[in-house]
């Protein structure tokens, strides 16, 4: 019987040094109060602020005494949040993308509608007739420049409002590749860039985006005579023709591509005012900005940026979250967009461009400059939120075979039709 | 104390595998009913409605050729894999037990890939591929490592294996190398005396007394190989044009990223069984290859 | 020249071979640390714009470490990270060479049935257990942020493979003929284990010490989904914010890395002498 004493110490032995290092750390998983404060959890998913959110929550607690705790996942956002809402541990406030929200609200997203910063946005998103997103920022999506490297070969003042047409941006690539700029674009081969933000611009600048995509999804569509998906398709093909990494294009990375327009061994990238927190990284110039994708038409689109809200927070309303900790991350709603110093965090701070009419921006990087002058003269193009799930990954990767030469036109636009005829629409 | 009642059985047992039963149940096979039964329903990842759809995710692994093609890539991938794998971690751990200078060195040496995980791994040899690769050959004009090699379907392939052979290698190598000690000096001695050469002795008399280390290696290469995961994310992301998507990375998208759960579930149980009939039938040909040994 | 000296040359000029292949190899196995190490002295720009230089156009800089460091909060991570590897790799070693002890030395049907199950386990997939299990150890139980549940866990997961390595060594290895001697001498099979098998076990101890300590060190993806507290992290979960969704800070990166690796690689290169010395003690069979 010895024996048995033995296992049954051994196993004592194990349990409590199980209890024993796990001792400690239990209340921090509930969440609670701690001293007199209340304790709010939140996720931030654009991996750039990271930095200022942490630092930003550090001071926010020490002044309002609401124990503030910033997180980031570098997982999908959807898989992340899926998994801490399976294990009941959801954060109080979370930023996700647009689509998301639709996802996620009718389950877990508490009604903001009567909410004071809901009237100084144009970009909230609301489910059921209710306000669930709060807008974090604007970002649009267009041809990025750097003046400066324009400038030194042409020895002209660079002016983008004169390149709204393919031909006349045909005539300055040209123009600067004879100058000692073999290639001045760039193109990031990244799928969320080719199909998330480039191909989806042929959806959105079409006249009527709700009935181009339902015709996408019925068949009906005829991509390959669109107009406006040929006079997009044009405008990369151009691209394509003096793209830097033209010899091997999808082995482009970001770093590399943001670095040469950052110091002007390119000009022309299509990207988005979120690429400057890498551009900055480099040696960069100020003399940046962004405009519209050229395009050979009339119709107005290649005076306007795409873009509009982007990134949401929503408020957990499941039993997880208590009512002080909702009315907490509220309160810290609020304060973004009301109090001065809750408006330089986001300005000055984080370089977004605000999504509230009350807030203004003095000190904005270039690219964001650009995004709000195109907001503030109500010259963007809006989002199209809804595209399937996996849009992204199957249309990225036909983009990727076109840009490497391994489909023509044609059949690309057979593929893209063929994946909508067999994607799931998103309820919207 | 007799030793063949039941009870004595009961508490031997408990004794030395009850803790081990009791952990392993809770973490291993509880949860995986119970992803068992997420297949049979339409569950989206995150509402709470996970509606029962009976078999309909089956239906749609098999109408879902994306899958089916990650798959083959994944056969093809591992075939080459374990072949490399084994075959260098066999020769490393041949030479580094043969008695040359600094095998303690060397040993550390090839080990060290295994110490960092999976991720940063990958990004690490992206960096290498994509940049140093880059510049060696366009500072040599060396033409084909002018161009990255994740650029290409068969480049991005080729590169996942190069990966895997470097990062298991090391690892197999250990098992080997375990594999080489226990075998007596004796038999070596008495197989050089009647003139053995160094290849003769490995084939005749080292690899049949070491038929479980290659039973174990060969295992765990199929089952890593066939699981790969965080190095397909990091290193090639399944770029370029999805070409390089094993899988289970596809799986993993299909129940997060297109936020089909259960199909994704269903998708990674068929991944499992085909692993498991593989990796099961492999050491029961082993240990039967062990008794006749 | 006679056979011996002519046998003694030929052993030189092959010695010289196999050092030479050893050596060519291992600089490939090392080729990728060589460049962490020199670029992780780099600042970004220099690290894309040029790989290859060991000193860039903006100079040498230590910043890259502190800046992880602090960034990662390293020495709190640096806790966790020992306190859960360490416990883990104690617990699947105890366990798991009890549990195969018992499975090689009784042909029953749970021991049978306990074997097969775990070597099938090894091929699961862990994205198939990951939401069922935090949805029992989270949404049920209520157990995680807990740094005894991920202990737990990693028991229960490295168990399969471990045991499996046990099984191998105590069946070729392990001469039963000790065990009856022992028995016949009046030891009980918890003493027999104990006293004449498990020191035996020692080569196959270090080998899964090194590569269950290896794999808690470095895990993410679980310790990940228990641990949702920042003042639980562990290395792998803190550094994760350098490769962002979108962009990777690599000098971070490389920077951290470093400091992540050291300490698996002291511990080692102090096993491998071990592994050395387990095996010649043990030959004495």
């Amino acid at each position: 019987m010895k024996n048995r004493l033995v296992v049954m110490i051994l196993t004592a032995a194990t349990v409590s040094s199980l209890m024993a290092c796990g001792g400690g750390d239990g209340d921090a998983a509930s969440g609670g109060a701690e001293g007199t404060g209340v304790s709010i959890t939140i996720f931030n998913s654009k991996s750039e602020v990271q930095g200022q959110f942490e630092e930003m929550a550090e001071e926010y607690s020490a002044k309002t005494g609401v124990n503030v705790e910033v997180y980031y996942s570098n997982d999908t956002v959807a898989a992340h949040l899926a998994t801490r809402y399976s294990a009941n541990d959801p954060y109080t406030l979370a930023m996700v993308d647009a689509k998301d929200i639709y996802s996620l609200a009718e389950d877990y997203a508490s009604d903001l509608s009567d909410q004071e910063w809901v009237d100084k946005t144009d970009y909230e998103i609301s489910v059921n007739d209710k306000v669930v997103g709060f807008p974090v920022c604007v970002e649009a999506r267009g041809v990025i420049y750097n003046a400066d490297a324009i400038e030194a070969v042409t020895g002209e003042t660079f002016v983008p409002e004169d390149y709204t047409t393919l031909d006349a941006f045909e005539g300055l690539l040209e123009k600067l590749a004879a100058g000692g700029m073999e290639a001045p674009a760039g193109i990031m081969k990244e799928d969320w860039s080719l199909a998330a933000h480039y191909l989806a611009e042929t959806y959105e600048q079409q006249s009527d985006v709700e009935g181009f995509i339902s015709d996408l999804y019925a068949g009906s569509a005829d991509l390959a005579g669109n107009e406006k998906w040929n006079s997009m398709m044009d405008t990369f093909d151009v691209l394509m023709k003096y793209n830097y990494a033209a010899s091997s294009p999808v082995a482009a990375e970001r770093e590399v591509t943001e670095q040469k327009l950052a110091e002007g061994d390119i000009a022309f990238m299509f990207g988005g005012n979120w690429d400057w927190s890498v551009i900055s990284e480099y040696d960069y110039t100020e003399n940046m900005g962004m405009m519209p994708v050229p395009q050979n038409t009339n119709d107005g689109t290649n005076g306007k940026l795409v873009g509009g809200g982007s990134k949401y927070f929503f408020i957990d309303s499941s039993d997880n979250t208590s009512e002080e900790q909702r009315q907490a991350a509220k309160d810290f709603l609020n304060w973004l967009v009301q109090d001065g110093e809750g408006n330089q965090f986001l300005t000055e701070k984080c370089n977004l461009v605000p999504a509230y009419t009350n807030i203004s921006a003095a000190a904005l990087d270039p690219l964001s400059v650009s995004v709000k002058k195109y907001a503030d003269g109500n010259l963007l193009i809006d989002n199209y939120n809804y595209l399937p799930d996996d849009h992204l990954s199957v249309c990225g990767a036909f983009m990727q075979e076109y840009l490497a030469g391994k489909t023509d036109r044609t059949a690309l636009a057979e593929k893209v039709a063929q994946y909508w005829m067999a994607a799931t629409p998103i309820e919207h | 104390m007799k030793t063949n009642t039941f009870s004595y059985k009961c508490r031997l047992y408990l004794m030395f595998a009850g803790v081990s039963t009791a952990v392993f149940a809770a973490v291993v096979i509880i949860p995986f009913i119970y992803g068992l039964y997420l297949t049979f329903t339409s569950w989206d990842g995150v509402s709470k409605q996970k509606p029962f759809v009976a078999l309909q995710n089956y239906m749609a692994t098999f109408a879902d050729t994306a899958y089916w093609q990650a798959l083959g890539r994944t056969m093809i991938y591992s075939v080459i894999a374990v072949i490399l794998v084994n075959v260098v971690a066999f020769i490393l751990a041949y030479m580094v037990t043969s008695g040359v200078k600094g095998q303690n060195f060397f040993r550390a040496g090839f080990f060290i890939p295994n110490l960092i995980g999976g991720i940063v791994l990958g990004y690490i040899w992206k960096f290498v591929f994509n940049r140093a690769f880059v510049a060696l050959g366009e500072s040599f004009s060396i033409g084909f490592l002018s161009t990255s090699w994740l650029a290409t379907t068969n480049g991005a392939m080729l590169c996942l294996i190069i990966v895997s052979v470097w990062q298991y290698a090391g690892y197999m190598m250990l098992i080997y190398v375990a594999g080489f000690m226990s075998v007596s000096s004796d038999v070596l001695e008495a197989a050089s005396i009647d003139g053995c050469t160094d290849v003769q002795t490995i084939w005749y008399i080292s690899v049949p007394l070491m038929v479980s280390s290659f039973v174990q290696c060969l295992f765990l290469t199929i089952t890593r190989c066939f699981m790969v995961y965080d190095v397909n994310l990091s290193l090639t992301n399944g770029e370029p044009f999805n070409s390089s998507v094993m899988g289970a990375m596809h799986v993993y998208n299909q129940a997060f990223t297109y936020k089909n759960y259960g199909t994704g579930q269903a998708e990674a149980l068929i991944l499992f069984i085909i692993c498991a009939v593989v990796g099961v039938l492999q050491v029961y040909v082993g240990k039967k290859a062990e008794v006749s040994a | 020249m006679d056979e011996n000296t002519k046998a003694a040359q030929n052993k030189k000029v092959r010695h010289v071979i196999k050092m030479i292949i050893l050596i060519l190899l291992f600089a490939c196995f090392i080729f990728p640390f060589v460049l962490v190490v020199i670029n992780v002295f780099k600042v970004k720009a220099d690290i894309t714009s040029n790989p290859l230089a060991l000193i860039g156009s903006h100079g040498f800089t230590l910043k890259n470490f502190p800046e992880a460091m602090k960034k990662m909060n390293f020495w709190r991570a640096f806790g966790n990270s020992a306190l859960i590897t360490v416990t883990s790799t104690i617990l699947t070693i105890l366990f798991a060479s009890m549990t195969a002890y018992v499975i090689v030395r009784n042909k029953w049907k749970a021991t049978g049935a306990l074997f097969g199950m775990m070597i099938a386990s090894m091929v699961i997939p862990f994205q198939v257990l990951m939401i069922p299990l935090v949805s029992l150890y989270g949404g049920v139980f209520g157990l995680l942020n807990h740094r005894a549940t991920l202990i737990f866990m990693h028991v229960g997961f490295s168990l399969s493979m471990a045991t499996f390595m046990f099984h191998g060594a105590i069946h070729t290895n392990v001469p039963l003929s000790l065990e009856e001697a022992a028995i016949i001498d009046g030891c009980t099979r918890w003493q027999t284990y104990w006293k004449i098998v498990f020191p035996l076990l020692k080569p196959t101890i270090a080998t899964v010490a090194i590569i269950d300590a290896m794999a808690f060190w470095n895990d993410y993806l679980l310790p990940s989904l228990v641990l949702a507290r920042k003042e639980l992290y562990t290395i792998p979960i803190a550094t994760q914010v350098f490769y962002g969704t979108y962009s990777t800070d690599i000098g971070l990166v490389m920077a951290a890395l470093l400091l992540a690796m050291l300490p698996i690689l002291i511990l080692y290169v102090f096993l491998q002498r071990y592994i050395v010395e387990g095996v010649t003690s043990g030959a004495v069979k």
